[in-house]
């Protein structure tokens, strides 16, 4: 293998490098000296080792003084192919928002995103203006209506749309394999997974913000609206689609069939939203146990402007125990 | 353990439930040995490469890669390591650029680390043409290249295949052969595949692996030699049939044709041959250097018996790996022959030599012994 980039090129990148560090370089002017040097061997190194050959552990033992100029200087980024001297908990959000940041991207490439965000707004606009007399009947200026009908739409529908694919896609194609082959930890494949189905979610949940604007704010002023209610029902939404995901993600672990996924967390989350429903008429404490641990109850007080810890605890609780849940799932494949 | 060793893996034993994929898999590779893994399908290469990539865990035995334990350094493994899994499973809604760029941020490639060696695998691989294409466009033999990229994109000291030509075409194998056997001069690469043919271009050292066992490794040439590379086939005359050789010789019986041929100096096995009435057919087992023909040739015309046949065959790779592995072909199949039975411990010898005289009866044996039971 030889590399057809001619010395006329590599002067050319060289340059343009440098103009590159010469910008974002000049907050990292604090970096020690050896740092420095290591960088400037190493570019060396790369520049005159045409095809890369250079084993990288040889390249960083051989801390050859070189060349000086301003540019190097300035720049003190460590690089290098191997991993070197980055902590842990720097590399784990890295790799965390890498895996995330791929997750979203994946989304915003299919149709589904785009399907189920229109569709579920489209569905959202028709309950509330129109169904049974819509927001009208109210006469008061209050979103209300619009989060007694989004939560139960975001647990059937929403969020099992975005968890289902996430991890038995990735096992039925084995791509699972490529991703965790890579140096990446098992936490940092299951929480990236995570916060990139919670990322639909929260995109879906603030599009939901354009109904108060455009009602209340402008371009029409269909009253004052008491803002505090929509605010903690929106954090009642986030918490509870947090959980909702983690949910999902954990269904996703146990299938390689997406389908299968699917319909189990909407099942699952289902259960969870209308269990209370379904109870309230046991009488005593066993009814108020089991309405506890309904998503339903749980969420109602924030509809109405209360921020209830219990359900904040209860929210994120369901959230960490299912991607823990999540985690082991994955991990298991090692014994299975 | 010195630092020269790159993977090692000693007494590697995987269980699913009661089948066994690996038993006891024990080899070293070296830094600068490209290596070919070489076995039947299920032999259990895939899951040898599964377990040093950190991918499943072993039931028994440890691995290291690079100094690293496989179970208790995973991330430093890993990092040494660039993978393609088999049939090269790629995020199907990523275009190569976006793929390869995902590959090198989870290795904490920076950007222009990236790009010069973005640089380098696209034109080791041959990507220029589709690196703004969605993966999901590409043909079976382009996604395989893109894997490829994949695992070289942070020039990794150890290189670890599985079957990375299976979807090249020849030309594209015959450039990336030899484009690992320049890496390999400094790296470590192991590679597994069906096709001697790479393995002999490629490779200069195999491990053959049958039924989760290693049942050779070394260089290519110790390797042929291992089931005596060199095998003579002879076929002496049976009386029975006929006019004895100018009336002068007793009839030869099966067992003194054979006594004779494992007295001849040099031969180390003597196998029987099924042959028809009229012919005692044994195939021996030899060193390479000495040519033992003449030897043969002489023993028995000295006995006065009529030779009908005597030739010399070198083996190839193809032979020693078909005649290492033919059990597996067996297993597959017979219907009913447990996948980890009781006859599989016979030693590997045995049950070989039985293999090329009885295969057929053999088969059926089982399935009355499975009927019956």
């Amino acid at each position: 293998m030889s590399e057809t980039t001619t010395d006329k090129d590599r002067d050319l990148e060289e340059k343009k490098k440098a103009s590159k560090k010469g910008e974002d370089g000049g907050d990292k002017k604090a970096s020690s000296k050896d740092e420095e040097e290591e960088e400037e061997s190493d570019e060396q190194e790369e520049s005159d080792d045409s095809d890369d050959e250079g084993d990288d552990d040889d390249d960083k033992a051989k801390a050859k003084p070189s060349r000086k100029d301003d540019d190097a200087a300035l720049a003190a980024k460590p690089r290098s192919g191997l991993r070197v001297d980055r902590s842990p908990a720097a590399t784990f959000t890295r790799n965390v928002l890498t895996i995330a940041k791929r997750e979203l991207g994946s989304y915003f490439n299919s149709a589904l995103a785009y399907i189920v965000i229109s569709l579920s707004l489209g569905g959202f606009g028709v309950h509330f203006f129109l169904f049974q007399g819509g927001v009208w009947q109210i006469e008061r200026a209050s979103m209300a209506r619009l989060f007694q009908f989004a939560p139960g739409v975001l647990c059937f529908l929403t969020i099992p749309l975005f968890t289902m694919r996430a991890l038995s896609e990735e096992k039925r194609l084995g791509t699972m394999e490529l991703l965790i082959t890579l140096p990446v930890r098992d936490s940092e494949v299951i929480l990236g997974k995570f916060i990139g189905a919670y990322g639909m979610l929260f995109f879906q949940i603030v599009l939901l913000g354009i109904y108060p604007i455009v009602m209340f704010v402008w371009p029409w002023h269909l009253g004052v609206l008491d803002w505090g209610p929509f605010w903690s029902a929106m954090l009642g939404m986030l918490l509870m689609s947090g959980a909702g995901v983690g949910v999902g993600l954990m269904m996703s672990g146990f299938t390689e069939s997406q389908i299968l996924s699917f319909f189990l967390t909407a099942a699952g989350l289902a259960a969870l939203y209308y269990v209370g429903e379904v109870v309230q008429y046991l009488p005593g404490w066993p009814g108020d146990v089991i309405s506890f641990f309904s998503f339903q109850s749980r969420i109602e007080p924030f509809t109405r402007g209360v921020i209830d810890s219990r359900a904040v605890v209860y929210f994120l609780s369901v959230t960490i125990l299912s991607l823990l849940v999540s985690f082991r799932t994955l991990e298991s494949r090692k014994w299975a | 353990m010195t630092t020269d060793v790159m993977i090692y893996a000693q007494d590697l034993s995987k269980h699913y439930g009661s089948f066994r994929a690996l038993d006891r898999v024990s080899f070293e590779v070296r830094r600068g040995e490209v290596v070919g893994f070489l076995g039947p399908n299920g032999a259990g290469k895939s899951t040898t490469m599964r377990i040093l990539t950190c991918f499943i865990s072993p039931t028994g035995g440890t691995a290291r890669v690079h100094g690293f334990d496989v179970f208790d350094d995973p991330l430093p493994v890993r990092e040494s390591l660039g993978y393609l899994p088999q049939r090269a499973p790629l995020y199907l809604e990523m275009n190569v650029y976006e793929y390869l760029r995902f590959a090198a941020d989870l290795r904490h490639l920076d950007g222009e680390t990236f790009k010069k060696r973005a640089r380098s695998v696209v034109e080791v691989c041959g990507l220029a043409q589709v690196l703004t294409k969605d993966i999901r466009q590409l043909s079976h033999g382009y996604r395989q290249r893109v894997g490829l990229a994949q695992a070289l994109i942070h020039d990794p000291p150890i290189l670890i295949l599985d079957e990375p030509t299976s979807d090249l075409d020849p030309n594209e194998k015959a450039e990336f052969l030899d484009y690992l056997k320049q890496i390999g001069k400094e790296r470590t690469v192991m590679l597994s595949t069906h096709n001697l043919k790479e393995v002999e271009s490629a490779c200069a050292r195999a491990i053959i692996v049958s039924r989760g066992r290693v049942v050779a490794d070394g260089p290519l040439d110790e390797i042929r030699a291992k089931s005596g590379n060199v095998r003579y086939v002879v076929s002496v005359q049976e009386s029975a049939s006929g006019s004895a050789y100018r009336g002068k010789t007793l009839p030869a019986s099966n067992a003194e044709v054979s006594d004779l041929l494992s007295k001849v100096a040099g031969v180390r096995k003597v196998t029987e041959l099924p042959t028809d009435e009229r012919a005692h057919a044994f195939e021996l087992a030899s060193e390479q250097d000495a040519d033992l023909r003449p030897e043969v040739f002489r023993a028995v015309a000295d006995k006065g018996w009529v030779l009908l046949e005597l030739h010399r065959d070198t083996q190839t790779l193809e032979d020693v790996f078909r005649h290492l592995t033919i059990g597996d072909e067996r297993r597959n199949r017979t219907i009913g022959a447990s996948p980890d039975g009781e006859e599989e411990e016979a030693s590997e010898e045995e049950e070989e030599s039985a293999e090329d005289t009885d295969s057929d009866d053999d088969d059926s044996d089982e399935e009355g012994d499975e009927a019956k039971s």
